[in-house]
């Protein structure tokens, strides 16, 4: 099916709902909620008919739209996707719809903002994801700042520090953008042009590797404290810790996956040599993250605070594997890297996303995520045990859940480029099933149930669903578990997209 | 034939689907669920038997070949990774021992759980294991194969640590889990340096002879890949057969219930080690004296060193873990000295007795938790052999079972193990004559036999301490025969343990099993595959060997009386402690892995949060605003102090001082102009003029 | 035989200076008003001389003088008009005690 303006339609419908959120009166909280869960509907279903539109036959970009902006600077209005942008955006899509769907249950005060602003950070991530003109795509960028500020920072829990967390997370990520927006102009004024299609033809800076190692390390910088790569990673705990269970789920998500996007869709076309020639050290900075962030982990006694670790892990994961796919080495291995790394973010998407939902689901019953406040609830909570277990061992990478398909792909590739680094790596799998089995399944759901310890922190005043996961909550879960079931078991649903995009990306570029 | 081979891939589908139904549905209902799992894994053994009926049809072709179904599965850049399934004779022989054994533990567990809160949850799991299991025994790639591997290493975690409000349980399947994931990570890291040398990971595609010859051929870090790869599959298999070093957690695997100990320690878990060496074989042996001296060697260590635990120990259930720890050490030996099939024989003979003994030593348990319940007895240990005695007399068809399963571990004629274990000490023997005195095989074989005699002696300390003497607790005299759910299985077992042997007999046909599974490998000719004829010094020898050691151990505990020593511990002093305390083993890896890695993890925090990494991050937050304030007093001092409001003040200052000036006085403002237009006109007159 | 045109400059400097003085000097407005009458005559004086000077045949410089004259009658009316208005306020027209616009 032909949709005209499909991109435009799934990039701006939720900034219309979001502008007719800010026109309801507040007071009708309901219709606020009903009605934002109906307009994120919209996109999700465009991205599903992206997905099945999406023309294997053709070439890399489909769905283009393309107009002058700003003649007198050359800016163009210029969307498309990709077998790469389209997992992500069908990702962000779905996430957005559990997320207001969760959302409209568990937010109680401050409705008609939150719902606004949430729509109008939905516009900006998927408007990042189909961006081809770099003004464009900074435009996006940045404009998903905004409410992710503002939704941490109003609806953050007060004991979490949510100015704190708001304002590093606001600065940190800026601090950044504003390297990338002058690597951005560097390039403009050599190229004359901010098509992310065009560029790649013309080689900026072929000429001065000097140059073009400096744009490169500007613009790389900006994804990886996004990504959030060692050292970059520490604004992430914090906005994590205090973000509202939705902030969270798609802080972890989606908004980690602009990074990782960026590098592939931006460095690799722009900077292949340049690339290539720094794999090495972002590799060693990708295993760091992944064996560091485990250890981190394992120390971390509130729950939130350890997921949030586990992405800085997991995320290594996808350095390792974008690392190994630019380096030189066979094309099929480097194509397995780069499918590895891309289904890495989906799947850190669906499973950590997946993740937060199930603190928010305890912590919404009890208003603590401290570790030792738990345990036996295994017997009490069995459904909630089930839907834990099954993102637990996809998060510690079980062959059969989509974890491990990502993991494998990506330490394949790998090793086939780098064999010591991923070698090394690999220690990180044993680290990660030791912090999830011993910290969060063990502290949290095994051992003797104490009826007196559970009843003192069980909020039955404020929480009327239920002890065990609630209806909504069960929906909540399970496109994901079914999502991380599905691709465990036939990674091809996904890989089949993924795969032509690596080809045609790493094709052109090397 | 090929139309019976086509249901290979249902076998593993049934207990899946058993396990969906169970989770999503059937877990309110106890028995609904136990019946489905039940019936599930007797289907699976139905359509196995169909199969092995087909494989056995099918003659040489299928049996060496094999049979493929291949399922493309995963693209990776122009090509496409096959997924599949596919039967052989080794898979067939598998086929015909897991579902079995499967069948019989779970039917015996339906009982022995009654009572339990969680049981229809433990028919789940198990469902869940069997399937981990058959699809590894069918999986014609090693990618397939490691996916089922780690499936069944998550249901041994559940099911280790199925009574988890106990905390050693939940303790035991965390370090069952994490053990054997660290044997994974190596098999995983052996899978990813095979796949990405050979583009593949299907079999008989791997074993190709040019395939080999390039593996062999190519050097990665001073050894040849084939070697490297092989040890890090080893390394998986140590990991998941329990073999020194990454032993410690098949003991503490008692934890969970015991028809669990049973499945993990006959049909399933343990034997996906073995099963993965031999499948593998060809890779080991592709390079003379590579990896394959390491499996022997280290087979040969656990063979011993298992037994000599074995028999300090007073778990019931410990001895037997001990007991498997050893075995599978033999079968190591086999694989390693190159026999593949006395390794995959003795594999499977040893899943029937040992299951036997395992469940047996259930229904012991059984019996007398049974009656510690009857005279209200909650301290006693219903595990320790110290607190049983004389049971014979009040449990006969779990005694007579037992005594089955006892002598065929232990290897009496002509019952199973004696024909197993006698095919793998025969092998060592024989390539001992070759090779010589002090060589490997001399060691292997010497290990085997001495490790014969233990495991003869351990067995015969457990058969006198646990059925014969007086009972040494109230709770072992109230003990009670089990129902017919739980003795009719072992049985069963009882019946196979005692014949199974036969299959593999050298005296018919030289051994029916070795043409049956044992030409799978016929393409590597690194391998002993040729049947080895039957060596009447070995078996006489480890004959007597066996004898004396059960007898030995029966008579030293046969009459033990309640609050005496242990016999072996006066005998061996500070031995004896080693041996209870496992050589200290679990000790040395607290101190020197588990502790060290949780201090890492807290000082890597630390590092993160409290001392650099943040730190730095929040010192440049602290810049901006200690610079902020900077700019904030220049702004207000020097720009608007001195720039702004002082050039107001300048001429503030002037007005007020110039404003005297003004008198009102007309005639000084006349004066004044009169005198300024003298001025203007004289420096007229002066400047322009001059 | 004309007067040379020094003559008449000097003449009216010197009429310009007796009225400068008596602008500077006097303290009674009225004799200040009479220095300035005496000032402006001095100007035409100037201006008249300058005329027959420089354009004999035109009579530019005495239309000028008429002009001031005319301006200068003005100006007397209206500065006597101020004195009266300042007369009657103040009872006086001593210049020196009309100092109210000082600072």
């Amino acid at each position: 099916m032909n949709i005209p303006f499909i991109l435009s339609l799934i990039v701006f419908l939720p900034l219309l709902g979001s502008i007719v959120v800010m026109f309801m009166p507040g007071t009708k909280e309901k219709e606020i909620k009903n009605f934002s869960i109906i307009i994120s509907l919209f996109p999700f279903i465009l991205s599903i008919l992206l997905w099945t539109g999406y023309d294997y036959t053709q070439g890399q970009y489909q769905f283009v739209q393309d107009y002058s902006w700003i003649p007198s600077l050359n800016v163009r209005f210029h969307m498309a996707a990709d077998g790469l942008s389209i997992p992500l955006i069908f990702l962000t899509t779905l996430l957005s719809v559990l997320s207001f769907w969760y959302s409209s249950r568990v937010i109680k005060y401050r409705v008609k903002e939150f719902f606004a602003l949430f729509l109008m950070l939905e516009m900006g991530m998927l408007g990042v994801f189909v961006a081809l003109d770099l003004v464009l795509f900074y435009f996006f960028w940045e404009i998903g700042l905004v409410p992710m500020f503002l939704l941490i920072g109003i609806w953050g829990q007060e004991k979490d520090r949510p100015q704190y967390s708001a304002i590093k997370f606001f600065l940190y990520t800026l601090v950044g953008s504003v390297a990338m927006l002058l690597a951005f102009i560097a390039i403009y004024l050599q190229t004359g042009t901010w098509d992310v299609t065009a560029i790649p033809a013309m080689m900026p800076f072929a000429s001065n590797p000097t140059l073009a190692a400096v744009a490169f390390w500007a613009i790389f910088i900006a994804f990886a404290i996004k990504v959030p790569l060692f050292p970059f990673h520490t604004w992430l705990p914090d906005a994590h810790t205090a973000a509202p269970t939705a902030g969270s789920v798609i802080l972890a998500g989606v908004l980690l996956k602009l990074g990782g996007y960026g590098m592939i869709r931006i460095l690799i076309p722009f900077f292949p040599q340049t690339f290539r020639y720094f794999a090495v050290f972002i590799a060693v900075f990708g295993v760091i993250s992944m064996i560091y962030g485990a250890l981190v982990s394992m120390a971390q006694w509130d729950l939130k605070r350890l997921i949030a670790y586990s992405s800085v892990s997991h995320m290594g994961y996808f350095t390792l594997g974008l690392a190994a796919a630019v380096y030189y080495g066979d094309p099929e291995s480097q194509i397995i890297a780069l499918n590895g790394a891309i289904l890495q973010m989906f799947n850190h998407g669906i499973i950590t996303g997946g993740f937060f939902f199930l603190v928010g689901v305890l912590y919404e019953r009890t208003h603590t995520r401290d570790l030792k406040a738990f345990g036996g609830l295994s017997s009490r909570l069995p459904k909630y045990y089930a839907v834990m277990m099954v993102t637990a061992f996809a998060s510690l990478g079980l062959p059969g859940l989509a974890g491990f398909i990502s993991e494998l792909l990506v330490f394949r590739g790998a090793y086939a480029t780098m064999p010591a680094i991923a070698i090394v790596g690999i220690i990180a799998i044993v680290l990660t099933a030791a912090y999830i089995l011993w910290k969060i399944i063990q502290y949290v759901f095994l051992g003797e149930f104490s009826p007196e310890k559970w009843s003192k922190i069980f909020d039955v005043k404020h929480w009327s669903f239920g002890e065990d996961m609630a209806p909504f909550e069960l929906i909540t879960m399970a496109p994901l578990v079914f999502g991380m079931v599905l691709i465990g078991v036939y990674p091809s649903v996904i890989l089949r997209m993924i795969n032509h995009a690596s080809q045609i990306i790493l094709g052109s570029a090397y | 034939m090929e139309k019976l081979l086509l249901l290979t891939p249902l076998i593993p589908i049934f207990p899946l689907l058993a396990f969906v139904i169970i989770i999503f549905g059937a877990n309110k209902n106890n028995k609904l669920s136990a019946w489905l799992a039940i019936g599930g894994i007797g289907l699976s053994t139905l359509t196995s038997w169909l199969v092995i009926a087909g494989t056995i049809m099918g003659g040489h072709h299928v049996q060496a070949e094999g049979w493929r179904l291949p399922i493309p599965w995963m693209p990776t850049g122009e090509i496409v990774f096959n997924m599949g399934v596919g039967v052989d004779g080794f898979t067939a022989a598998m086929l015909f021992m897991v579902p079995l054994v499967c069948l019989l533990i779970f039917i015996y567990a339906s009982e022995y759980m009654e009572g339990d809160p969680r049981y229809a949850r433990f028919f789940a799991y198990v469902s869940l294991f069997a399937f981990g299991m058959l699809t590894l025994v069918i999986a014609d790639n090693l990618l397939l194969l490691f996916m089922a591997w780690e499936v069944m290493g998550l249901c041994s975690y559940l099911l280790i640590g199925f009574w988890f409000e106990k905390t050693s349980a939940k303790r035991a399947g965390l370090k069952a889990f994490l053990t054997t994931r660290i044997g994974d990570v190596l098999l995983f890291a052996g899978m990813l340096i095979l796949y990405s040398y050979t583009r593949t990971l299907t079999f008989h595609e791997l074993f190709k002879p040019e395939t080999l010859e390039m593996l062999s051929g190519t050097m990665m870090w001073g050894i040849p890949v084939s070697a490297l790869i092989s040890l890090l599959v080893f390394g998986g298999a140590v990991g998941k057969s329990a073999q020194f070093p990454l032993h410690v957690w098949l003991p503490d695997a008692m934890e969970g219930p015991t028809p669990v100990s049973a499945l993990i320690h006959a049909a399933t878990m343990v034997s996906a080690g073995v099963y993965l060496v031999a499948r593998m074989l060809p890779l080991f042996a592709i390079v003379p004296d590579g990896a394959l001296r390491w499996v022997a060697i280290i087979g040969a260590i656990t063979a011993f060193f298992g037994a000599t635990i074995g028999i300090a120990q007073n778990d019931i259930k410990r001895v037997l873990a001990y007991s498997t720890i050893s075995q599978l050490g033999y079968m190591m030996i086999a694989l390693g000295l190159g026999g593949f099939l006395a390794g995959v024989f003795h594999l499977l003979t040893h899943a029937f007795f040992k299951a036997l003994l395992f469940l047996g030593s259930g229904s012991i348990i059984h019996a007398v938790e049974h009656g510690a319940h009857h005279v209200n007895d909650h301290h006693t240990d219903p595990q320790d052999m110290m607190n049983m005695g004389g049971l014979y007399g009040r449990m006969k068809r779990t005694a007579w079972a037992y005594f089955f399963g006892t002598a065929a571990l232990i290897g009496i004629f002509p019952l199973a193990g004696f024909w197993s274990k006698d095919e793998i000490l025969a092998e060592a023997w024989l390539q001992w004559q070759e090779a010589g005195f002090m060589s490997l095989p001399f060691w292997a074989w010497l290990a085997g036999t001495l490790g014969a005699f233990l495991t003869a002696l351990y067995m015969g300390r457990q058969i006198g301490l646990v059925f014969f003497g007086k009972p040494r607790t109230e709770a072992a005299a109230h003990a009670q025969e089990p129902g017919n759910r739980m003795t009719i299985p072992l049985l069963v077992l009882a019946f196979f343990a005692a014949t199974l042997g036969f299959i593999n007999v050298p005296f018919i046909k030289g051994g029916w099993l070795h043409h049956f599974a044992g030409e799978v490998h016929a393409a590597s000719h690194a391998l002993h595959l040729e049947a080895i004829p039957f060596q009447v010094s070995v078996a006489v020898v480890s004959s007597i060997v066996a004898l004396g050691g059960f007898f030995l151990g029966w008579a030293m505990y046969r009459n033990l009386k309640a609050g005496q020593q242990d016999p072996l511990e006066k005998m061996l002093g500070p031995v004896f402690t080693v041996l209870k305390n496992k050589y200290y083993v679990d000790e040395l890896y607290t101190a020197i892995f588990i502790k060290p890695t949780v201090k890492l993890a807290t000082l890597c925090a630390k590092f993160d949060y409290d001392w650099v990494i943040n730190p730095i991050v929040n010192t440049v937050g602290r810049i901006g605003v200690v610079s902020a304030i900077i700019s904030a007093k220049f702004d207000e001092i020097v720009i608007d102090g001195l720039g702004v409001l002082g050039t107001a003040r300048f001429f503030k200052w002037t007005g007020k001082e110039l404003r005297l000036t003004q008198s009102g006085q007309v005639s000084n403002y006349l004066l004044t102009i009169a005198l300024s237009s003298l001025t203007l006109v004289g420096m007229y007159l002066f400047f322009i003029r001059m | 035989m004309t007067i040379p045109l020094s003559w008449w400059l000097i003449s009216a400097t010197a009429l310009f200076s007796i009225g400068l003085y008596g602008v500077l000097s006097n303290k009674n407005a009225i004799a200040i008003l009479m220095g300035l009458e005496l000032m402006l005559n001095a100007v035409n004086i100037n201006l008249v001389a300058f005329g027959r000077h420089i354009t004999p045949l035109e009579v530019t410089g005495q239309i000028f003088a008429i002009f001031v004259i005319a301006i200068a009658a003005a100006e007397a009316a209206v500065a006597l008009a101020i004195i009266i208005a300042v007369y009657r306020q103040r009872t006086s027209i001593n210049v020196e005690q009309l100092d109210s616009m000082r600072f």
